[in-house]
Parts: structure tokens; C-alpha cells; sequence
């Protein structure tokens, strides 16, 4: 049998480009998204019957819980858990600063990390091999740029989740890991002004903003057989913006 | 949109960026009257005035602003 990857957010640009890369005759993709599973269409017509789709609200704790029920019920349990949802950043001053999303991107990032780690990371140790990534971002290295201050939050929350699971599940063969990606040009952006999505590539030594074709294979590597020494590392792809 | 109307909104945009309800711009005041103006903060009050008047700037449009006056003829010729 071949890998199982549990992907959540695997509908954004890189979930869907990271399935493309990693895809062998006989795994198995559980895929989840919210509402726009367009990407995946694509997907589940070249690879039939390999990726299976749910669009699940993660802001949702019962929608989440039965998602977990589905899977335990319907899939061989995964081998790979690669966690990438995330609200669309907001840049605002912290005095206008809004709880409501906080919480809600809170649920989606990290609440729904924990749930499903829970749910899956056991049968990983048992089975004495397992592969956990999650998605960071560049601004967690160094100072961060001012006006993100919910991003931020959210994202040190899943690091401190990602090492705290490197540590207790380095003795079962399962890894724990993070890519802290810079700007990177995806749908993501859509909410992000030109001008931020500009100065960003400028200011960067590369004189670009990173691609989906930059972070994927890195993302691989981390999830490979090869990798298996590696646990509890944030990976920097800024190409030298953030260090 | 006349020029009074861009310079109030302007003027709003100033004050709720820097946190300050008694700042008053000019056409001549720049980024070394005001402490806090640095590069990240006139990409946001660029980003605000974008929303503001439904524009899109480029990065070339903004990059020989020298002062408050200098934005508002911008925003003037492209919400002409």
C-alpha cells in the first residue's frame, strides 16, 4: 500500500501543487477544503480515485469532528498529516484589532492542528513512522512587519504545537516540522494590496517573491523517507529575505 | 471627487494611521515631520488610500512621492 496524506487546506495553489508533486500509483489523499474545491477537480480527474475531497469548515468544531469520524471510518489511517489552512491575512492596526476573526482564524489553524493531530498522530507512533508538516510563514523570523498582529499569534501557536509534537513523538519514527515561506504569490494574496505584494519582491535579495514551485519541493523533502533525522525545524524559504 | 473632499479623506486617513485626532496635514508636510512615517507605514497609508478611493497604485506611481501634496495630485489624477 502507498502512503495516506491527510492534507488540510489542500485547496489553496500549494495543497494542490504538493499533491501533484507527491503523488505515486496506490496513495491515498484525503483532502480537505472550505467551499472552493475547484483545484482539486483538476487533481481528482488526472489521479482517479486517489484523492478523496471534503469540504469541511474548520471554524466549525462539530463539522471538524465529524470530518475525523469520516476518515477513521473510511480511510487507512494517514501516514502523512500536512496541515495548511489559514484566513486570508488582514493587515491592521492593532487598535482595530478584530477578535472575531482572531478566534476564527485561531479554530482554522490551530484549534483544528490539535484536534487532528490528536485524532491521528497516535496511530502514527504505534505504526513507528509518520510525517507531520505545517505552514508557516517568514514572519515569524525576526521582527515581524507591523499590522499582523493576528497572523502572527496564530502562526507562533502552531510552531509551539509543531516542536511540542517533535518532542513527544521523535521516539515513535514520526516528525514534526514547519516551511516558514516568504510572500509567496498565490490566491492567498487576493486580499494583500499590489503595492505590499511589490515592495515585498523588491525588498527581497532574490529581487522576487517566492512560488509555489519554490516551497513544494521543500515541502517534499521534509515529508520523505530521506528526512527522517529531521524533527522540530522551522525551514526558512525566503530566498535570504528572513533568516 | 473635488480636491477638498480628497484632502479631508486624506486628512482622516492621516490621523487614524499615526493614532493622532489632532494631526493636521499640509501639502508640504513629509515623512520628517512625522515621527512614526517610515517606509512600512506610507505602504500602509498608501494601502488605506487605495481602499479609500477604490485605486490601485503601482509601485512606480508612489516611488517619487515627496509630500502630502505630491499624494494628493496622485489621487486627484487617478480618480479623474
Amino acid at each position: 500500500m502507498g502512503n495516506v496524506y491527510l492534507i488540510t487546506g489542500a485547496s489553496s495553489d500549494v495543497g494542490c501543487a504538493l499533491i501533484d508533486r507527491l503523488y505515486q500509483p496506490g496513495d491515498v489523499f484525503i483532502a480537505q477544503g472550505a467551499n472552493d474545491l475547484k483545484g482539486l477537480g483538476v487533481l481528482c480527474q488526472k489521479y482517479p480515485g486517489a484523492i478523496r475531497t471534503y469540504s469541511v469548515d474548520l471554524t466549525s468544531q462539530q463539522a471538524l469532528d465529524a470530518f475525523v469520524q469520516d476518515v477513521q471510518a473510511n480511510h487507512p489511517a494517514p501516514t502523512h498529516f500536512i496541515h495548511l489552512p489559514a484566513l486570508r491575512v488582514v493587515n491592521t492596526k492593532f487598535k482595530k484589532f478584530d477578535e472575531e476573526r482572531f478566534e476564527q482564524d485561531l479554530s482554522v489553524q490551530v484549534r483544528s492542528a490539535v484536534t487532528l493531530s490528536k485524532a491521528f498522530l497516535p496511530a502514527m507512533a504505534k505504526a513507528r513512522y509518520g510525517r507531520v508538516l505545517f505552514m508557516l510563514t517568514s514572519y515569524l523570523l525576526g521582527m515581524p512587519p507591523k499590522n499582523t498582529a493576528a497572523y502572527i499569534m496564530v502562526k507562533s501557536a502552531l510552531e509551539g504545537l509543531a516542536k511540542s509534537l517533535a518532542a513527544d513523538y521523535a521516539s515513535f519514527g514520526v516528525t514534526v516540522n514547519c516551511v516558514a515561506p516568504s510572500m509567496m504569490e498565490t490566491k492567498f494574496l487576493a486580499d494583500t494590496s499590489d503595492l505590499i505584494v511589490q515592495a515585498s519582491a523588491e525588498a527581497n535579495p532574490m529581487g522576487r517573491n517566492a512560488t509555489v514551485e519554490d516551497v513544494v519541493p521543500a515541502m517534499a523533502f521534509l515529508l520523505s523517507e530521506e528526512a527522517r533525522f529531521i524533527t522540530g525545524v522551522t525551514l526558512p524559504i525566503t530566498g535570504g529575505s528572513a533568516l | 471627487m473635488d480636491q477638498q473632499s480628497i484632502f479631508d479623506a486624506v486628512q482622516e486617513i492621516f490621523r487614524d494611521n499615526f493614532d493622532d485626532e489632532e494631526l493636521v496635514i499640509t501639502r508640504q508636510t513629509c515623512a520628517e515631520d512625522i515621527e512614526d512615517w517610515d517606509s512600512l507605514e506610507q505602504i500602509n497609508l498608501l494601502t488605506a488610500m487605495e481602499k479609500k478611493f477604490g485605486l490601485k497604485f503601482k509601485l512606480d506611481d508612489v516611488r517619487g512621492l515627496e509630500n502630502v501634496g505630491d499624494l494628493l495630485d496622485l489621487i486627484e489624477r487617478l480618480t479623474a
